[in-house]
């Protein structure tokens, strides 16, 4: 058994610490072997040094070992470890991966609390890894499994309340002062359901017309908004929602006016 | 560092990852040996080993592996000590890995001769 001094003995035992959280979990390896190994080769590399061994003489050993979480390969690692450290440690474009998953897992958690409001922080932060990634001239590789749900599902609440919250207030709006005081009145429930249908879907229709437009306006900033995921629109899907905004309006036109 | 230092350096750590093992299994072909001593032993081979801890984890595999097996000794210089050994599975494993090394290197050697010509 060496004597240390008080401050050897602690920087020996913050070693021994770090070398086994960075072996924990390790399933080929057993970190009690490692230590007992770690601390007789400390022991016979100080053998014959001067008592007590001092924080300088235990450093030198300690540098020849190396720093205990470079001991392992990667691949060794648990994935739970790798994640960690590259949280804690890695670049950056890691640690903000990490934490916009984080966050997005956590609305999921707290989704009836309010937890949506989750979603924008998630949003800035796998944006930022984007950016990052495209100033440094790299794809986002296995990154985008953390960085494109927040995304992803920003875009899908954006489209969908883009297209379908006004035809929804407006049907709401339709139900409420009933198509009576619109001029239009029909005993008949199977002809009141189709022309309420009718002029909902009219307005929708026309909705989407105009949507179209300001989307072929600001295509760009859009595209730039939601990259990668929308890196690919082009103003020919502006023209696809044109085209289904004549079609809705064209089927609730038929209902309204064709019987 | 430069593009090329960067290079090299990347490939000479990914090499000495594969050759640790066969360089542990080596020493330990000659007779059994503790933890300390097989640092030493491949801290003689230039550049093999940077961080001397690297070993003691891959001891500890390839003992769970039962490529190699350990005891206590008692020592006359100090504390009891851990000692490694081969197994006959270990020892095999040596002989085929020694027996791939030595095809790589001659497969090397002869590409090499062949772009010297």
């Amino acid at each position: 058994m060496i004597d240390f001094t008080p401050d050897a003995k602690r920087r020996f035992d913050e070693y021994l610490l770090r070398m086994r959280v960075s072996l924990r979990g390790t399933r080929a390896v057993e970190p009690e072997e490692v230590e007992q190994n770690v601390i007789e080769h400390v022991e016979l590399a100080l053998a014959g040094a001067p008592s007590p061994i001092g924080p300088e003489r235990l450093d030198t050993v300690l540098e020849q070992l190396g720093p205990p979480e470079r001991w392992l390969p990667d691949d060794e690692r648990p994935v739970w470890r790798r994640a960690m450290d590259r949280v804690m440690a890695g670049p950056e474009d890691w640690r903000l991966a990490y934490a916009s998953l984080g966050l997005m897992l956590l609305m999921m958690l707290t989704f009836p609390i309010g937890g949506v409001m989750l979603l924008l922080p998630a949003f800035v932060l796998s944006r930022a890894v984007v950016a990052l990634t495209e100033e440094r001239g790299e794809t986002l590789g296995a990154r985008k499994w953390l960085v494109l749900p927040p995304i992803v599902l920003a875009l899908v609440l954006v489209c969908a309340g883009a297209l379908l919250a006004p035809a929804g207030a407006f049907g709401a709006m339709l139900s409420e002062i009933g198509l009576r005081d619109l001029g239009l009145d029909f005993d008949n429930r199977f002809d009141r359901g189709r022309l309420f249908l009718g002029v909902l879907s009219m307005a929708t229709g026309a909705w989407w017309i105009v949507l179209s437009g300001v989307f072929a306006m600001l295509m760009r900033p859009f595209r730039a908004l939601f990259a990668p995921v929308t890196s690919g629109l082009k103003r020919g899907h502006a023209v696809v929602l044109t085209i289904a905004g004549v079609v809705v309006a064209g089927i609730g036109a038929v209902l309204v006016f064709a019987f | 560092m430069q593009m090329s230092d960067t290079f090299f350096v990347n490939w000479t750590t990914q090499l000495r990852k594969g050759l640790l093992e066969l360089a542990i299994l080596n020493t330990l072909g000659s007779g059994p040996l503790y933890g300390y001593d097989i640092v030493r032993r491949l801290g003689d081979v230039d550049s093999l080993v940077i961080n001397e801890g690297t070993v003691y984890p891959i001891l500890s595999r390839l003992r769970n592996e039962k490529y190699v097996e350990s005891y206590i000794e008692e020592s006359s210089s100090g504390p009891p000590r851990k000692y490694y050994r081969l197994t006959p599975r270990g020892r095999e494993e040596l002989r085929r890995m020694n027996e791939h090394w030595a095809s790589l290197h001659g497969a090397l050697a002869q590409l090499r001769k062949e772009r010297a010509r």
